[in-house]
């Protein structure tokens, strides 16, 4: 791959493109990518769900009330995901270096939850009241895929990966 | 040119499941996603929780950023920079209490010799605000200014002023210290 493939819209002297030069291969040396996270990227493709429909993120108590809740800390943090017609609610609580979730669905209905996280897929029910709960998540990017009601066929809903 | 062309490429093989397409997005795109979560001052164990909720987050919208495909760093480098700002406000809620843990752990260079060492510390020495572009600036392969703008949140008119101003200011450091840089010797 040309390392001179990206527009460059200005003009760089000669001086600083060597300099740019010396500079790229000194951070090359002392801070690359290391490659636990270039394979943990080259796996992201196998945990596409396809032809799901996608919950993003609409609250983070850690980012969205980072200035108010100062004083925090206490009490577990709070995340709302919305799809149509789907509200998924999620309290996470660290137990050392796991994560324990309650969740809700919103509108209550049953559900079957499949948590993905760093130690693999752990499948929850969500009960009549669409209450659901899973212990012993590993820490790290964790999304959920819901499985609405009793129809095996129907369209899960994914959440957006979130790192807990 | 060809590179947004190929990426538009290695995006579509990808977004249809293909794994080898899929490989040449993170070779292209995995050094600017991890200089983008350094320039925030994420450590390593943060940064990789950052970079790789990057990676799946493309994973799981690659099909429905299609419009996008050909601005991939772009959509990369912004969400790297989302995800870095989120890990870093988790981080100051959960340890409201306690003092904040140093944010950056001194990358190698502390005891390597040589001149590569010695250029790497006086960038780590620069102001913030150079620092960080320059960290993201030397991405290998070279960013575009509308990735480094996504990067850092900057206007794009502005990066070419300031990269000269934050390599001015790295000069001098390296003449103060008694180094000589390439431009006096061109």
């Amino acid at each position: 791959m040309s390392p001179d493939t990206n527009e460059t819209p200005d003009l760089l002297g000669p001086g600083d493109e060597a300099l740019l030069r010396e500079l790229r291969a000194a951070a090359r040396r002392f801070d690359p990518p290391p490659d636990s996270v270039l394979e943990a990227a080259r796996g992201s493709l196998t945990w596409r769900t396809i032809d799901a429909e996608l919950a993003a993120l609409e609250f983070d108590s850690a980012v969205d009330q980072a200035t108010t809740a100062v004083r925090g800390g206490e009490g577990p943090r709070l995340l709302t995901f919305a799809a149509p017609g789907l509200n998924i609610e999620v309290e996470v609580s660290p137990i050392g270096p796991r994560r324990q979730l309650v969740g809700q669905l919103v509108p209550a209905q049953p559900a079957r939850i499949d948590v993905r996280h760093a130690g693999g897929v752990t499948t929850v029910r969500a009960d009549q009241l669409g209450r659901f709960d899973a212990d012993a998540i590993s820490a790290g990017p964790v999304s959920l895929r819901c499985h609405l009601g009793d129809a095996p066929s129907s369209v899960p809903v994914v959440t957006e990966w979130i790192p807990l | 040119m060809g590179a947004s062309i190929d990426v538009r490429d290695l995006a579509r093989a990808a977004a249809a499941g293909d794994q080898h397409g899929w490989d040449g997005l993170v070779e292209r795109f995995g050094g600017l996603v991890w200089s983008t979560v350094r320039a925030h001052g994420l450590g390593p164990g943060d940064g990789a929780d950052a970079a790789q909720t990057t990676w799946l987050l493309l994973a799981e919208q690659l099909e429905r950023l299609e419009d996008q495909h050909e601005r991939l760093g772009v959509w990369l480098a912004a969400t790297a920079r989302r995800e870095s700002l989120r890990l870093l406000g988790a981080a100051r809620v959960a340890a409201a209490a306690a003092p904040p843990p140093s944010p950056e752990p001194p990358a190698g260079a502390a005891g390597a010799p040589g001149r590569e060492a010695l250029l790497w510390r006086v960038i780590r020495e620069l102001p913030e605000h150079c620092r960080r572009l320059l960290r993201v600036l030397l991405t290998a392969p070279p960013p575009s200014h509308e990735e480094v703008s996504a990067a850092l949140d900057l206007p794009v008119t502005g990066i070419a002023a300031a990269r000269d101003a934050c390599l001015q200011d790295f000069r001098h450091r390296m003449v103060n210290i008694g180094i000589r840089t390439e431009l006096e010797d061109s």
